[in-house]
């Protein structure tokens, strides 16, 4: 088999300095490999997927030494715009990639630039649009897509190329579980049938792991090439079914559901643990007939909601489904167009009742460090207090002094939900939490809501990762078309639903939501 | 029918046309008369909120040339006579901002680099890239500051601006590093270049070119006959008279407002 992709013993430093990005790295991904990259936050894997096309370090600029060869092309020989009739990039903001204005011509521009003839380029366009589920877009303005929208569009533009290797960095972070099951399939289509290579980063393990053939782990800017489980083995982290095995000792470590139920089926499990409901305080938001939408369409219709001091309210469903026009009415920065919102009993001000947390968490930073930024919030407050706590809250002290531009999309991520956290409104609202984080920043970030809510507050929070809501949420609300379709324990809520239902659920039956229940309940 | 099937060949035939009556006098009745054919023309053919959004940045834009330029009186004589100058002088470039802000909220600016000849598609992607700031930059305004409000913060005021520009410019840049980014990765300027489904010209838009030349026709005329009623006298300050010809001409510019009203 010939290799798509290679690194002859790559170093790489930006040109801010430090330490290397990539560390003498050689790796070779041979062609019709479904590979993913995996690794901390900020341990070089946006860096090396960005090598593949040459635009590191063309466009970033660095010192660079060894080579990287694309189908035998080298990307120093080759600018980006020479492999682009090989290699596609689809990055980790998919609506700074968009060139035209219409989601069809969108497709098209890469093919217009390669010079493919036009009855060729319209045939093509249209089996991108069926593959990817587009055709309803096609004549959409690319700036009014959602977020899980512009992510298809961009991996449809990507593929229409017709490129040999497809690269892409967190592709499914803004689509619902089926949405990024569905782009996944249609990945794996194209390598197992046209032996495309594709080459993929991605947090959320849970989603990949079953479906990639190649895995490369990162570690401080070293790469180790080898099969999924014995690189996820190696690296402590992985999907919960792989963390439970690698806690029951099961050989090889399962990466999939399927493989963990021939090892689970074996073990007696006792009853699930039945999840606490007191401690629960006042209503902290009350929504009564709340009817609210844009010029087009309602996003939400008659909904009735109460959250309650000490309450995790998870609202999950498909992209599209009203979650987040309600964390913003909520807020109080999208007015109702009928029905009654109340938070602390008066008409939510935003930063003073209630803080919500926008899935352009961006658009918050304008300070020179993350203390400042935080700091910017307890001054708007009329406090000198101490900002120091509330990144101590989200595990980010370490980075107190850093500029937030500087960081990685997931620390920046941390530190605007730090800054809007210290307004301290009772209401704590947040907009898919987990773009970009890593298990560890995963794991901090449940630790500092679960000692949010404890002290009383109420903290809802709109996601798309089944996985997050397991673990954190005390109650699970699931919107479709707008409609509350059901509300209640996470349990009985996602274990009933076949695309909701986290791992542990559909590998030990209803009840077991988390690796640390199940872990307690076989030791 | 949609705003497609009018050609960004015609819109920029439109906006000259308008552009060069709005330039050819200082009547105020002309003048006037352009601010409701380009609020009619936009009404009926905007795209989307981001685009009414600028569309409205420009009307602003506007009045503020319009309050400025008649402000300058104040640096020199004041009369009322120079100030009905100053005054007409503004709402000239005035009407000038709001005939561009109508081109920039019904066009695709990126349909514009679609029609270019081959060997103007840089500078033609170069002008739509400009073009597209302003929508995105208003966009960007308001995510900007309804962030800054979700933490308690006003933005209002010279001590909050790093809280709205220092986003904006940074995502601005970034914005405009990607975007060169993804264009080289997707093979923008390899020299070979195919088109997509070409925009066809449609009756209406020959109808558009066809009025908005009379429009501009009729202007140029009267500006080379030395007619007076494009310069009304401000010394001393009478009401202005109007040509009825030249109220059919600025007319003549509202055509596309008529043809193909944008549906959704």
């Amino acid at each position: 088999m010939s290799v798509a992709l290679r690194f002859e013993d790559v170093t790489f430093t930006y040109p801010e300095g430090g330490r290397p990005a990539l560390d003498d790295v050689a790796l070779a991904i041979p062609e019709g490999s479904f590979a993913l990259a995996v690794g901390p936050t900020g341990s070089g894997k946006s860096t090396l997927l960005r090598a593949a096309n040459g635009l590191v370090p063309q466009f970033s600029g660095g010192t660079f030494a060894g080579r990287v060869v694309v189908e035998g092309r080298d990307t120093l020989a080759h600018p980006p715009r020479r492999l682009a009739d090989v290699v596609a990039f689809v990055g980790q903001d998919p609506g700074a990639s968009f060139v035209l204005d219409r989601v069809e011509e969108e497709l098209a521009y890469g093919m217009e630039n390669l010079g493919v003839d036009a009855a060729h380029m319209r045939r093509r366009v249209e089996e991108t649009l069926d593959l990817l589920d587009l055709v309803p877009l096609r004549s959409r303005s690319v700036r009014t897509l959602s977020g899980g929208e512009r992510q298809r569009v961009a991996i449809a533009a990507a593929l229409a190329a017709g490129p040999r290797i497809l690269v892409l960095d967190e592709p499914t972070s803004q689509l619902d579980p089926q949405g990024a099951e569905d782009v996944l399939a249609a990945l794996q289509r194209l390598v197992h049938d046209h032996g495309m290579t594709v080459l993929l980063a991605e947090h959320r393990l849970e989603r990949v792991a079953g479906w990639v053939d190649l895995a490369l782990g990162f570690a401080g800017g070293r790469v180790r090439t080898g099969p999924p489980a014995d690189v996820l083995r190696e690296l402590g982290t992985g999907p919960p079914v792989s963390r439970i095995g690698a806690i029951a000792g099961w050989d090889p470590l399962p990466l999939t559901v399927r493989e963990a139920r021939r090892f689970a089926g074996t073990a007696p499990m006792p009853e699930p643990p039945i999840a606490a409901r007191d401690g629960l305080g006042d209503p902290v938001a009350e929504v009564r007939g709340l009817r609210a939408g844009y010029a087009s369409a309602d996003a939400i219709r008659d909904l009735d909601l109460v959250v309650r001091g000490g309450e995790v309210v998870a609202v999950m469903g498909r992209n599209g489904a009203g979650k987040s026009t309600l964390l913003r009415v909520l807020a109080g920065v999208h007015p109702p167009s009928a029905g009654d919102v109340r938070v602390g009993g008066v008409a939510p001000r935003p930063g003073v009742d209630a803080a919500l947390c926008p899935q352009e968490a961006d658009d918050l930073l304008f300070n020179d460090s993350v203390e400042a930024e935080v700091r910017a919030t307890l001054v708007a407050r009329g406090e000198t207090g101490d900002a120091g706590r509330w990144l101590d809250a989200l595990g980010i002290a370490g980075l107190a002094t850093r500029h937030p531009r500087d960081l990685s999309a997931g620390q920046r991520l941390l530190v605007a939900i730090a800054a809007i956290a210290a307004t301290d409104a009772a209401l704590l609202l947040l907009d898919e939490p987990t773009r970009g984080l890593d298990t560890p920043s995963k794991d901090r970030l449940v630790g500092f809501i679960r000692r949010h809510a404890g002290r009383g507050n109420a903290v809802v929070l709109a996601t798309h990762d089944v996985e997050l809501a397991a673990a954190v949420a005390t109650r699970v609300v699931m919107l479709a078309g707008g409609e509350r379709i059901a509300d209640g324990e996470p349990a009985a809520v996602l274990g009933d639903s076949r695309v909701f239902a986290p791992q542990m659920t559909r590998v030990f039956g209803h009840g077991w939501l988390t690796v640390e229940q199940v872990a307690e309940a076989i030791a | 029918m949609n705003a497609r099937s009018i050609h960004p060949a015609a819109w920029i035939a439109w906006a000259t046309c308008a552009g060069t009556v709005a330039f050819l006098t200082t009547d105020p009745v002309t003048l006037l008369l352009l601010w409701g054919v380009s609020w009619f023309v936009y009404a009926n053919h905007r795209s989307d909120d981001d685009h009414a959004r600028s569309f409205r940045v420009f009307v602003t834009g506007a009045v503020v040339a319009v309050v400025l330029r008649t402000a300058l009186v104040f640096f020199g004589t004041i009369s009322v006579a120079n100030t009905a100058f100053s005054f007409l002088e503004g709402f000239r470039l005035g009407t000038i901002l709001v005939i561009f802000g109508t081109f920039n909220a019904v066009t695709d600016p990126f349909g514009l680099v679609r029609m270019a000849p081959r060997h103007f598609h840089e500078p033609a992607l170069a002008a739509a890239l400009a073009l597209s700031i302003a929508p995105r930059t208003v966009a960007s305004v308001g995510r900007v500051r309804e962030a800054q409000r979700l933490r308690g913060l006003t933005v209002r005021g010279a001590r909050s601006l790093p809280a709205l520009a220092v986003p904006i410019l940074e995502r601005g840049m970034e914005e405009a590093h990607a975007l060169a980014e993804s264009m080289d990765a997707r093979g923008h300027g390899r020299g070979r270049r195919s088109r997509y489904r070409p925009q066809p010209w449609t009756g209406a838009s020959s109808a558009i070119v066809a009025t908005a030349g009379c429009a501009a026709a009729a202007f140029l005329s009267a500006s080379a006959g030395g007619w007076a009623v494009l310069h009304p006298q401000t010394s001393p300050l009478v009401w202005p008279e109007t040509a009825p010809i030249l109220v059919v001409a600025v007319a003549l510019l509202a055509v596309p407002g008529l043809l193909g009203r944008h549906a959704g």
